[in-house]
């Protein structure tokens, strides 16, 4: 089962923050404004996946689908299935 | 000794040799389905007509192509080469950069380089027009408009000196093919010379020593731009009759699972790979969606990083049931000023290890230089390929013996003569025919062992930065103390990898809300400018960073002192 709106969001924060080694606000830019580089996106991409217990198909996404934290939330709930 | 115009012909006979075989195969975004393919036929035709539909302004152009991932690209480097003009190919940037920033940029680090043209997407070509002192043309490419969207249309003006442009005065040699770029911006970067005498060595040398064959078969994600993409993944498949499947890197980056798909689809026999990714592809394994066939693979060559045991280990382990023998995995020692290879490991051996208090470090003063090693041994880069030579030679210049380290010193007939940059063509100097590698290393039973390197380069991911590139960018920011920004690497045992770090002491009086400020600004300039973003900034108030007894200003020291007091490494 597919975890809900506010867990998305909730684990978004927790894992983008940890990612950036600092506390993230939703609309604080990751990516495009160099807070975190290619290799922190794929880790950021594994935390959220194991802690919410979901597989996300790289398949179409940039590293740019999870540039804030809105972005994240958008990208997981469009593209992201419960983990096998 | 081949001359350009005999290799040239060799190029053509051989792409008709095999005119009805797919050579090559791109895969281009969303299309990972049905990846474009080129026979030996398609590619020669494709290839010329490109390149002679230009209209280029001379014979023996020097022409830089600054275009992402796409046939074109792949095919406007043969094409060039074939129509007797001297290809360049600039790294595209990411999707992240601030297209202002970047493209302003761009025309600083164009401007010192003498060359003809600039072949680029049309928009950036109409931007840039104005400001460079050649001419740009538009190339089209299939799914330019994904791409063009990063620069809006409006013309860049940099208002520079017509005396601050170089002179493109003669080619760079009779014999060249085209210009590798070795690391680090453009501008601040000079271009190698690869001629057709090395290319067709390090071919033919390389070919030997892995008994590459027409039933091989390259996948890989590493740009044009990167000397393991352009010699190993392009050149080496299309001369020796074997297909090859190329990814964009962004593309591989977020979906490495590709890798694997096409190797499993093309029963792919060869692999080069930088040593993160070998870590990444392990640490992904249990999230991949489907199961794929890998044990047609000959080898995986681990390259253009220091090989740690603890990443091919990693690999080896969550891929054997796919079919991954420890056997295949090898590594390589190259580099840009050699083609490619300097060294490569024996297929079908496991790759050797040296336990790390079996090596006397030669020196005290080089103690610092390693690597943070990941596991307590060195891993092999395997012996010097035919008509190649290696030596280590100690401080004192004398050459090392076995398993005492020094500095690598490579001598080959495929060695670079020369830099391309903006004083036009520099010789290099050797001793004797050796090249100083600014590596270090040492040998054990005729195998090379790199343990790292006396140059600053940090490698991240496999591209070098040069940390003078990055302190260059940084010092421009107004808010920095003017000469004090240090850049280096941080390990990233992960990945086995390197991160970048830059520290830089504020100018006036520190506060915590100025300094957030500034390492923003630092963020977005080093990511537009150089193309990777720093993880760790740190911005300190003045006299924060450590100067030597001799008052310069000491990155290693600095590093020392970021380490200990600054971050927790993720």
């Amino acid at each position: 089962m597919m975890p809900d709106h506010n867990a998305i969001r909730s684990a978004a924060r927790k894992a983008a923050s940890a990612v950036a080694r600092r506390p993230v606000k939703d609309s604080q830019r990751l990516v495009t404004s160099g807070l975190i580089d290619s290799l922190s996106v794929l880790k950021l991409i594994s935390l959220l996946e194991t802690t919410l217990n979901i597989s996300i198909p790289p398949e179409t996404l940039q590293p740019e689908d999870f540039d804030d934290i809105d972005l994240i939330v958008e990208t997981i709930e469009r593209v992201a299935k419960p983990a096998p | 000794m081949t001359t350009h115009a005999q290799f040239c012909q060799q190029l053509r006979e051989r792409l008709l040799a095999d005119k009805d075989k797919v050579l090559l195969r791109v895969a281009v975004a969303p299309h990972f389905e049905e990846p474009l393919e080129f026979t030996g036929r398609t590619i020669l035709e494709r290839a010329e007509k490109l390149a002679s539909s230009l209209a280029l302004p001379r014979d023996r152009a020097v022409v830089l192509v600054l275009l992402p991932h796409s046939p074109e690209l792949f095919l406007l480097q043969l094409g060039l080469v074939l129509q007797d003009h001297i290809p360049a190919i600039l790294a595209w940037p990411t999707n992240r950069v601030d297209p202002e920033k970047y493209q302003r940029n761009l025309v600083h680090q164009l401007s010192q380089l003498p060359a003809d043209q600039l072949l680029t997407l049309p928009r950036l070509a109409e931007n840039l027009a104005a400001s460079l002192p050649y001419p740009t043309i538009g190339v089209s490419i299939g799914n330019v408009s994904t791409f063009e969207k990063l620069f809006p249309a409006g013309s860049v003006s940099e208002g520079l000196e017509q005396g601050q442009f170089p002179h493109r005065d003669s080619p760079p040699s009779p014999d060249a093919l085209f210009l590798q770029f070795s690391g680090g911006t453009t501008g601040a970067q000079k271009a190698i010379v690869v001629t057709a005498a090395m290319l067709s060595e390090q071919l033919q040398q390389l070919g030997e020593v892995l008994q590459f064959t027409e039933d091989d078969s390259v996948v890989s994600w590493l740009p044009l731009y990167h000397d393991m993409g352009l010699i190993a993944c392009y050149w080496m498949p299309l001369w020796h009759g074997a297909s090859s499947t190329q990814i964009a890197a962004n593309d591989w980056i977020i979906n490495p699972e590709l890798l694997l798909k096409y190797i499993s689809r093309y029963r792919a026999t060869f692999c080069w790979l930088p040593n993160f990714s070998f870590s990444y592809l392990a640490q992904r394994r249990e999230l991949m969606k489907q199961t794929y066939r890998l044990e047609n693979m000959r080898a995986w060559i681990d390259c253009s990083e220091p090989v740690r045991l603890k990443s091919i280990t990693e690999f080896a382990d969550a891929f054997a049931d796919w079919g991954v023998r420890k056997e295949s995995l090898q590594a390589s020692y190259a580099m840009a000023e050699t083609v490619f290879a300097v060294t490569q490991s024996k297929l079908g051996d496991e790759l050797r290890t040296v336990p790390r208090n079996r090596v006397n470090r030669g020196n005290h003063a080089y103690a610092d230089l390693a690597f943070d090693l990941i596991d307590d041994v060195y891993v092999s880069s395997g012996k010097p390929v035919a008509n190649t030579e290696v030596k280590i030679i100690a401080s004192d210049g004398s050459t090392s013996l076995e398993t005492v380290a020094g500095e690598i010193y490579v001598r080959t007939p495929s060695l670079f003569s020369g830099y391309w940059g903006a004083e036009g063509f520099q010789t290099h100097s050797l001793q004797n025919g050796w090249h100083a590698t600014g590596d270090y290393g040492f040998l054990a039973n005729g195998e090379l062992f790199v343990i790292g390197r006396f140059k600053d380069i940090v490698i991240v991911g496999g591209n070098n930065i040069f940390p003078e590139d990055v302190e260059a960018v940084v010092n421009t920011i107004p808010g920095v103390y003017p000469g004090r920004v240090v850049a280096f690497g941080v390990e990233d045992k992960d990945y086995g990898t390197q991160s970048l770090a830059v520290v830089a002491e504020m100018k006036d009086d520190f506060s915590e809300e100025a300094a957030a400020v500034l390492e923003a600004a630092i963020r977005t300039l080093v990511l537009t400018a150089i193309g990777t973003a720093p993880r760790h900034v740190a911005v300190v108030p003045p006299r924060w960073i450590v100067k030597s007894t001799a008052g310069k200003i000491s990155r290693r020291e600095t590093r020392a002192r970021f380490l200990r007091e600054k971050i927790t490494v993720l």
